[in-house]
């Protein structure tokens, strides 16, 4: 079943904006961050107080666990012992239709807020630590660090790469039982990781979910940020990291007075619970701010936004009509039978392959532009964060589909989600569900069009703030912005052509 | 400066040319179940899996898509050639065996000729459980084995459970076993040094 893409004039629109901003861009490229107001919630009239109190205070959090885990064992039990039929089980229809693709909508709402609530991270806890939500006693794990070699988030981008293999080769986005078994096998991955490592080492290194919600949420408006600055600044006792004798110390080793990016924070509220000045809260501030400004560029940072950015996109690939007839074909160059799991994985393979050569390329031209004056590992580096908004902004486009065409029914799975007595969507159910989505069409492609374009807003702003850092030179900076340029408008094309196609739902 | 602004803008219109060039075809997903109301009947649903394996393209199709023990069902298969479309015209051998970690006995169901270019196998299972009934051909001197999971009734799936469970279990345990062994040792080797400190300083 396929519903239609994206409409030509959509598209012409966006390309009309992109053409027009990559012609002003390429005038003036240079552009220096300047600082934006920011606010405090707990610094807003009425509701500052509340604000403090809400985060400072544990059972709110304890509570939404709660909900959570409920929602976690449910997904288990229907997995194991429901239909197969995906589309009437909880376990694919709660995992994949609207928390998978809900998550990335919310990351830009709510910043890094899921890990907060997150039921693999709660039951793990509990399970070692044995507290609801105070400090666990010390002994409860081996508390050894992590080996040098996994202190990075390759391990991330590679349970990112493996999920995606899961999830579109494998195909347990229709395997209720599949589902199941993968949730536990987190749970296992994630209570040995706490049992093992000192803190919360697989939040910081391992999990693809929390690494790629903190990557988008560098984008967010809202962060987890001291509500005074001065007051962190002359701080000498530190329990935000240190930690109390009642509240766990920071799980991803951050400081809040010196906290400038969102990549790590989990928003697990320690921070705001062991302050002794009540100094910790969100703060609002303009979108992208983070990444125009503050992020430091890293290089397995930009290995995975690269791996983002691709895997998204091969999402997109993996739902058009001729992906199929491409493994199809490699499948019978190379002799693969059944599920074509070769074919697809070369495929996925090759698909990763290029944004990762093209961009690797056109850096390449940039280094020389730029001559001796940069590393090329720092300008890949640099420059990578460029990519991020363009992810994003598609990821939520492409999931928009997903949430607001398959949601339909979800009521039917909370009330039954073992899908006890229920027979699969016939194809006249299936067409309805497709083409009468939560929210009309139009409003939808109205969405998606304006998200590819302040995708490509937000990625020139970044690439203008980058260049100006690497060099002053107005001549270089604009030389140097024309392969990052053409990188990002391809990019966008290529999204844009992907979002035009009628894609193949999933259930 | 204009001209490339004039060849970034025609790299656009070329791109999106091709775009619209691009017809779409339907889709189906390989290899994996897929449930549905059939003609057969308009209550109990069939499952079907298209599939490849080698030189032939492979559909089959369970009816009905849950039996129950006991319960008579079918499967159908439907193979034909990649390369020309001919549809296979030889014997096919259905065989089932349970689907477990452990390896179970195989039995034969039936070698069926083709019935207007289809293979049909009748079944009974009278254990609920999951099953991987095979069809098995040869063609220009290869053999040909599509597998196909059939789920009779609602067997109990405690196995994942009991691993998950077993695993945390034998983590936890180890890992208390571990600290308190370390933490003995620390305690001794404290007392250790607090003694022969002790006896230097008499």
């Amino acid at each position: 079943m396929m519903h239609p893409g994206l409409p030509a004039a959509w598209v012409e629109t966006v390309l009309l904006a992109v053409l027009l901003l990559t012609a002003w861009v390429l005038r003036t490229p240079g552009y220096h961050a300047h600082s934006t107001p920011t606010i405090s919630l707990a610094n807003l009239p009425g509701m500052g107080s509340m604000v403090r109190a809400i985060v400072s205070q544990p059972w709110i959090q304890l509570a939404l666990r709660l909900i959570m885990v409920g929602f976690f064992i449910m997904i288990i039990v229907s997995g194991l012992f429901g239909t197969p039929v995906p589309e009437r089980n909880a376990a694919t229809v709660l995992t994949w239709t609207l928390w998978w693709t809900g998550l990335i909508i919310a990351v830009y709402f709510t910043g890094s807020a899921w890990c907060a609530i997150c039921p693999w991270d709660a039951l793990a806890t509990w399970l070692v630590r044995r507290r609801w939500w105070k400090r666990g006693n010390a002994s409860s794990s081996m508390n050894l660090r992590v080996p040098k070699w996994m202190r990075s988030i390759w391990p991330a981008l590679w349970m990112f790469v493996g999920l995606t293999w899961l999830e579109l080769g494998v195909g347990i986005t229709t395997n209720p039982y599949a589902t199941a078994l993968l949730a536990m096998l987190i749970l296992v991955l994630t209570t040995a990781s706490l049992a093992i490592f000192e803190r919360k080492a697989f939040c910081r290194y391992f999990c693809s979910i929390g690494r790629t919600i903190g990557m988008y949420a560098e984008l967010s408006p809202v962060a987890v940020r001291p509500v005074d600055y001065d007051i962190c600044a002359n701080c000498k006792t530190l329990e935000c990291y240190h930690g109390t004798d009642e509240i766990e110390p920071c799980p991803t080793h951050l400081v809040m007075g010196r906290i400038k990016q969102n990549t790590y924070c989990t928003s697990c509220g320690a921070c705001s619970q062991s302050c002794p000045y009540q100094n910790v809260a969100w703060r609002l501030r303009p979108t992208g701010t983070e990444a125009i400004r503050d992020v430091r560029p890293h290089w397995d940072a930009a290995w995975f936004i690269l791996g983002l950015l691709s895997l998204t996109s091969f999402h997109g690939i993996t739902m058009m009509p001729f992906w199929e007839q491409w493994v199809r074909s490699l499948a019978v160059v190379i002799n693969d039978s059944g599920q074509l799991l070769t074919s697809f994985s070369i495929g996925m393979f090759v698909s990763m392959l290029v944004p990762v050569a093209l961009y690797a390329g056109l850096i390449q031209i940039a280094y020389r532009i730029v001559g001796n004056s940069t590393e090329y590992k720092r300008l890949f580096s640099s420059l990578a964060i460029t990519m991020l908004p363009l992810a994003f902004t598609y990821h939520i486009a492409h999931n928009l589909n997903h949430l607001l065409r398959e949601s339909r029914g979800l009521s039917g799975v909370i009330f039954n989600p073992l899908g006890q007595g229920t027979l699969p969507l016939s194809v006249a159910e299936t067409h309805f569900r497709h083409m009468n989505p939560l929210l009309s069409e139009n409003v939808i492609f109205t969405l998606q069009a304006g998200l590819m374009l302040a995708g490509f807003w937000l990625a020139v702003r970044i690439m203008r703030s980058r260049i100006t850092r690497l060099s002053a030179d107005s001549l270089i900076q604009r030389m140097i912005s024309i392969p990052v340029l053409f990188f990002l408008s391809s990019v966008t094309l290529f999204n844009l052509w992907l979002l035009m196609q009628p894609m193949i739902m999933r259930m | 400066m204009g001209k490339v602004i004039l060849k970034i803008a025609g790299f656009f219109i070329l791109s999106i040319g091709i775009a619209w060039a691009l017809p779409a075809y339907a889709h189906h997903v390989l290899g994996r179940p897929a449930y549905s109301l059939n003609e057969d009947s308009n209550t109990p649903p069939s499952m079907e899996i298209e599939t490849q394996v080698g030189k032939y393209y492979v559909s089959m199709m369970a009816f009905p898509a849950f039996p129950k023990p006991g319960q008579r069902g079918r499967v159908n298969l439907y193979a034909v050639r990649i390369d020309n479309g001919e549809s296979y015209d030889g014997s096919v051998t259905f065989t089932a065996r349970e689907d477990s970690w452990f390896g179970s006995e195989q039995e034969v169901l039936g070698t069926q000729p083709p019935d207007d270019r289809v293979y049909r196998q009748g079944f009974a299972f009278h254990k609920a459980g999951n099953y991987i009934v095979r069809a098995e051909f040869e063609s220009d001197g290869e053999p040909y084995q599509v597998d196909f999971p059939v789920r009779i009734g609602s067997p109990v799936p405690v196995g994942p459970i009991g691993l998950t469970v077993g695993s945390l279990a034998v983590l936890l345990i180890g890992v208390n076993i571990f600290q308190r062994r370390r933490l003995q040792r620390i305690r001794a080797s404290q007392y250790h040094a607090g003694k022969s400190s002790s006896k230097e300083s008499t």
